[in-house]
């Protein structure tokens, strides 16, 4: 166990060997910027004025030759090798979310949702507490590493935590998940992690924008919207972009709520025309930004976005959001992963 | 550093005196009903963006300047003043650039057009 003081504060931290100096400041409660938790979205950089750590990943994306110059390094990818004095920026305010815990979970049910994505049910001895759109992280037996995965259900005091998971071809991590793992099997789970969660007291529209197994966390949030008081005027329309017509899923789980086709609408699209002959497609084509363009009833400038996808995707409705219809970017949440 | 103007001539809005935004700084600009602008002078020649990081709600004109290149005081990303082009993470989302307009030492945008 290392000791971690910031500097300029009167702040110290205990932080286990095999934990980031990210994850400890923030299970100690510290609202540290972060994003992602894997080295890619840059939110996390920091510097070391004393001590020694180890870095998990020596080129991670989300640090820059320039920051690298600079001496920065990222608080996700540091492990302490030693009591270290740090310099990092925390964010104005309380943290909104559940300080992350470390726990063991059970795979209770597996569920297809489409020929790639599987949702897998983990059921821990604690209460599931996350807000909706929050992510954790899981340790697959025989897998290195860590994945982040978003829950799709809502917080519970059952322990149970949803995930949709869509199958990468040749991944190791997949591989074992869909392949190997039993009912029964334990994993070891850390979270809630993420700032992409689900703000409730907004009274502006929602718009959900999903691809792939970003499905999970726009679900759960959602649902959050469905089960809570809202303004009967309130709206949530969901997008949700696939490939091909057998990509397309989500249109069964949110038909089970209320509001469907009434003050929720899903809205799916897909992008390669003709390239699945299996299964008939007579919806929207096109990316999903294009989609939004062309859809009525996306109001920009009073709604809030919650978005999830493959980063290519992420990034196309960013542009389209903050280049064409200027969102102010508070009203944007999403978790950079790559 | 901030300022408030919005004389307008041609359709173009005057910002700022050249010699009011100092060399390797940026200056605020407050204009009614938008976000402010940044007017930077790096070695001499003016250039005019958005003065909020496009990743979260922070000034570029309280940011470091060096080599051309504003860093954001939140989270360190960074932007190539010239261009707009965010060139470090977490920035990804290009900032809008203006082409100044220079007028008798005064600085000049046309907000509807911008070069980037």
């Amino acid at each position: 166990m290392a000791r971690i003081t910031i500097a300029d504060a009167d702040i110290h931290f205990d932080c286990a060997s095999d934990d980031s100096i990210l994850r400890a400041g923030l299970r100690a409660g510290l609202n540290l910027p972060y994003e992602c938790n894997v080295g890619s979205c840059g939110t996390c950089k920091f510097e070391v004025l004393a001590g020694e750590v180890k870095v998990l990943s020596d080129n991670a994306p989300g640090l820059s030759e320039r920051d690298k110059k600079k001496g920065r390094q990222l608080a996700c990818q540091c492990l302490p090798l030693m009591d270290c004095t740090i310099k990092v920026r925390q964010e104005e305010g309380q943290s909104a979310t559940f300080p992350p815990k470390r726990t063991k979970a059970k795979l209770i049910k597996t569920v297809d949702i489409t020929h790639d994505i599987r949702e897998f049910q983990f059921q821990s001895a604690e209460p599931a507490t996350f807000v909706p759109g929050q992510y954790a992280m899981l340790k697959i037996p025989g897998v290195s590493g860590e994945r982040a995965y978003s829950m799709s259900n809502l917080p519970n005091e059952e322990g149970i935590w949803s995930f949709m998971i869509r199958r990468v071809p040749d991944g190791a991590g997949t591989k074992i998940l869909f392949d190997s793992i039993q009912l029964g099997d334990e994993i070891e789970l850390d979270g809630p992690f993420g700032k992409a969660y689900f703000r409730a007291d907004s009274e502006r529209n929602i718009i959900c924008v999903a691809g792939g197994s970003g499905l999970a966390p726009m679900l759960s949030i959602t649902r959050a919207w469905s089960m809570g008081s809202k303004n009967p005027m309130q709206h949530l329309t969901f997008f949700y972009g696939g490939r091909q017509a057998r990509d397309i899923c989500g249109e069964s789980l949110l038909q089970e709520l209320p509001e469907f086709n009434q003050q929720l609408q899903f809205v799916p699209s897909i992008s390669v025309v003709d390239a699945d002959t299996t299964v008939a497609w007579a919806g929207r084509t096109g990316f999903i930004h294009e989609v939004m363009n062309d859809f009525e009833g996306v109001d920009y400038a009073n709604s809030d976005f919650y978005i999830a996808g493959p980063p290519v995707m992420t990034q196309a409705i960013l542009d389209f959001l903050r280049e064409t219809h200027s969102v102010p970017h508070d009203r944007i949440y999403f978790d950079r992963f790559f | 550093m901030s300022g408030v103007n919005s004389v307008e001539k041609n359709g173009a809005i005057r910002l700022c005196q050249v010699k009011d935004v100092l060399e390797g700084n940026g200056l605020q600009i407050n204009l009614p009903e938008r976000p402010p602008l940044a007017v930077f002078k790096i070695e001499g020649q003016i250039f005019v963006t958005d003065d909020t990081c496009t990743h979260g709600n922070a000034s570029l004109c309280e940011g470091e300047i060096e080599d051309g290149v504003v860093e954001c005081p939140f989270h360190q990303g960074a932007f190539e003043i010239s261009t707009g082009k965010a060139i470090s993470a977490p920035c990804s989302v290009h900032l809008k650039t203006y082409q100044p307009i220079l007028v008798d030492d005064e600085v000049f945008v046309n907000l509807n057009e911008t070069s980037s």
